[in-house]
């Protein structure tokens, strides 16, 4: 049987590269992928969670389908702003988008 | 389940029917202006839906969501934050031919999230409420298409949103493994000082902190509030705080309160951090919605300090305060979109200049809600900050209040300086206004609120209290 | 033995997919890394005996999120050849947060505390149980996700339809 901790650090090293890669990309999609990760770990904890803690119950799990849920809706959203913005500026680095400084 | 059960969530239903009444009648509607009116009908029976809730004992709906006197405070003051943001937007939607139906549906669908926020007492139901919220503001933020700054400011909070999202969510992972639940009440009965369960709490109130624009989490703040079609501004600007605080102190002070030593001095560090950062940060602004999103930043840290108090008065003072922000700060803003210029998405202080002398009602109004947002007597303003920080001295906090104190005087400085633009200086071209009634009437309805709760604080501070007895039994 | 051979195979196919996808420098490889990396995850699910969320996260993550990328990154001119997702210039400070988060999440979650193995199996009717969940206890949840869902239909449409004049 594999140890719960084993799944936990497998979630926890993925949820940081996730980190990384939303903190040091300029490109929106980049950043947005970085999130997808970030989620993914955390589904990952819960999942984990819920098999070895309490496994008749249904609470992990539909945590996980609802989080799956919102990455979706935000991804759907986040990726047509991408490319209203796009059409309208041609530029999706985040940091160029400079409009908004000072 | 039977129908009596759906009672609890009544107002949210009525919201939600609205809604989907608003986007129905779109299709068929010609003259688009009535949709507000629709949508206002809806957010005035909802808020006769909390009302009558609020006769009724307390409810809960399946230890997800519960109906006391608590939720009901947050949903009056969110009800009316949205009365008033349909209003707000109505004369501004016509004259930049945005889509009214699709604005206000999506205004309706976060009010929904909103006051679930407050009423939620499983983790469940607080992340998705939270989601749904954030969502229709991401949305709302990118709403005028043709002006590039809208769509970036949409595109930066919504990855900041969903970056943030993705931290209070590992919180939740962590707490839910250390404790092995997810409702709140479960999660109190567990609680204990592991590092497990401590490194959980830390990621919940990164989470917040960044929904809530609490310094060093605040950075989106100026971009987006700058960047956002201003009725959006204003209605996030006090809308998102009153939800998030509603929930931080519902989770923070009800159900993790045993452990205050844990969190109260992280807490009180934010508080500090966000008043000084954000009070210094507004002074050097030009842009009037640059300096109100500093300026709002500020505000939560004001809040902070209430919180990081967690007694019964500190707490009651938050919901107080959330309550008298919401007013001064939605009327700033209205202020804001009836001076702005077609396209522009924008004020400068010096556009102020000698407001006095063409629009004297309209001068007076801002400045009846700068003197509030200062906290000088007799407004709101001055009684909200009062009682959060008399809450701070009896929480052995002094040195939070003095902080406290010590920055609302800095703060004159930026909020009177608008006043000095309106009233003594020449205007370099005389603002000219579009007659805009219904803005008007918000912008009274608001003014009437600032000095009516500015008259008559205790009767508000009385209801904060009737909420606040809930959470802390 | 063998599950915890398949364990770590996946584990270093998921991490590495993962690390590539925040390393790379053309975005359109990055994109396709991430499909790597959520198909590792479902793989996890289906070690935890959760087939129906591995199905889920096949369907979602990779049929309809890792497309969606896909198709934006394809849409947008010049994203698809060369190096199109530099890092920007506070990504050493970023390496050395991460680093320092990872460590201290690591020491939290794996060396300080003692785990439960897991005794009981999962319900052979789990499949059933989460659908009823969904609509009897968990459905203010469940609600709230569609009324998500549709702001998101929405918002989507109204964003990205040019402005009609």
């Amino acid at each position: 049987m594999i140890p719960l901790s084993w799944y936990l650090a497998v979630a926890a090293i993925l949820f940081v590269i996730g980190f990384y890669g939303v903190l040091s990309r300029r490109n929106a999609i980049a950043i947005l992928m970085g999130i997808e990760l970030m989620l993914n770990a955390v589904n990952l904890n819960l999942v984990a969670f819920w098999r070895y803690t309490q496994p008749d119950q249904v609470a992990g799990q539909v945590f996980a389908i609802i989080v799956i849920t919102v990455a979706a809706a935000e991804a759907a959203v986040g990726l047509a702003l991408f490319i209203a913005l796009y059409r309208l500026r041609g530029t999706v680095h985040i940091d160029e988008i400079d409009l908004l400084r000072g | 389940m039977t129908l009596q059960d759906f009672m609890p969530i009544l107002p949210e239903m009525v919201l939600l029917a609205t809604a989907v009444a608003v986007l129905m009648v779109d299709t068929f509607l010609g003259d688009k202006r009535w949709l507000t009116w629709v949508g206002l009908v809806g957010v005035l029976l909802a808020g006769a839906a909390t009302y009558w809730l609020a006769l009724q004992p307390p409810a809960d709906f399946q230890d997800m969501a519960a109906s006391d006197a608590y939720t009901a405070f947050f949903r009056l003051v969110i009800l009316v934050v949205t009365g008033l943001g349909l209003l707000m937007a109505m004369n501004w939607l016509e004259a930049h031919g945005e889509q009214q139906g699709e604005y206000n549906a999506l205004l309706l669908l976060a009010a929904i999230g909103m006051t679930l926020m407050a009423a939620a007492t499983h983790m469940l139901t607080l992340f998705v409420a939270l989601e749904l919220f954030s969502l229709c503001l991401y949305i709302l933020a990118g709403f005028e298409r043709e002006r590039a700054s809208s769509g970036e400011a949409a595109l930066k909070y919504l990855l900041l949103g969903a970056f943030s999202s993705a931290l209070f969510l590992y919180g939740i992972a962590l707490v839910y493994a250390a404790t092995g639940a997810l409702t709140f009440a479960g999660i109190a009965q567990k609680a204990s000082l592991s590092p497990l369960f401590l490194a959980g709490v830390g990621l919940l109130i990164v989470g917040f902190g960044f929904k809530v624009a609490a310094v060093p989490f605040h950075m989106w703040t100026p971009d987006v509030y700058q960047g956002a079609p201003t009725p959006v501004t204003a209605y996030m600007s006090v809308a998102t705080k009153a939800a998030a605080f509603a929930a931080f102190v519902r989770l923070f002070v009800g159900t993790l309160g045993v452990e205050k030593s844990a969190w109260v001095p992280a807490l009180a560090a934010l508080a500090v951090l966000t008043m000084v950062v954000g009070n210094l940060a507004a002074l050097s602004q030009h842009s009037l919605k640059r300096m109100l999103a500093y300026s709002s930043i500020a505000h939560a840290g004001y809040v902070l300090v209430g919180l990081a108090a967690a007694n019964t008065t500190g707490t009651a003072a938050v919901l107080f305060y959330l309550l008298v922000y919401a007013f001064m700060n939605l009327g700033a803003f209205a202020v804001v979109i009836a001076l702005e210029r077609q396209g522009e998405g924008d004020v400068t202080l010096s556009q102020m200049r000698g407001l006095a002398r063409t629009h004297p009602l309209l001068a007076a109004a801002m400045a009846i809600f700068m003197f509030s947002l200062t906290g000088v007597p007799p407004f709101a303003g001055f009684f909200g900050k009062l009682y959060l920080f008399q809450a701070a001295v009896q929480a052995n906090l002094t040195w939070l209040a003095v902080i406290g104190v010590i920055s609302s005087a800095v703060s004159a400085y930026y909020y009177l300086n608008v006043l000095v633009q309106i009233y003594m200086a020449d205007p370099e071209t005389p603002p000219t206004l579009a007659w805009r009634p219904v803005l008007g009437l918000a912008t009274l309805v608001a003014v009437v609120f600032v000095v009516g709760i500015g008259l008559f604080p205790d009767f508000w501070l009385q209801l904060a209290l009737g909420g606040m007895r809930v959470i802390l039994g | 033995m063998v599950l915890q051979a398949v364990f770590l195979i996946t584990a270093l196919l998921t991490l590495g997919s993962a690390l590539m996808v925040v390393l790379h420098r053309n975005l359109f490889i990055s994109a396709l890394f991430l499909i790597a990396s959520f198909f590792g995850v479902a793989v996890f699910y289906v070690l935890l005996e959760a087939e129906f969320l591995a199905v889920a996260q096949v369907l979602i993550y990779i049929g309809a999120i890792a497309t969606l990328i896909v198709f934006a990154i394809m849409l947008s001119r010049g994203m698809m050849t060369g190096r199109t997702s530099p890092r920007n210039a506070q990504a050493l400070w970023a390496a050395g947060g991460s680093l320092a988060l990872g460590a201290a999440l690591l020491y939290v979650v794996v060396f300080r505390v003692q785990w439960p193995v897991a005794e009981k199996a999962v319900p052979a009717d789990m499949i059933q149980r989460l659908g009823t969940g969904l609509v009897t206890d968990y459905v203010v949840p469940f609600e709230l996700a569609s009324l998500l869902l549709m702001a998101a239909l929405i918002g989507a449409v109204m964003i990205a339809r040019e402005k009609e004049v």
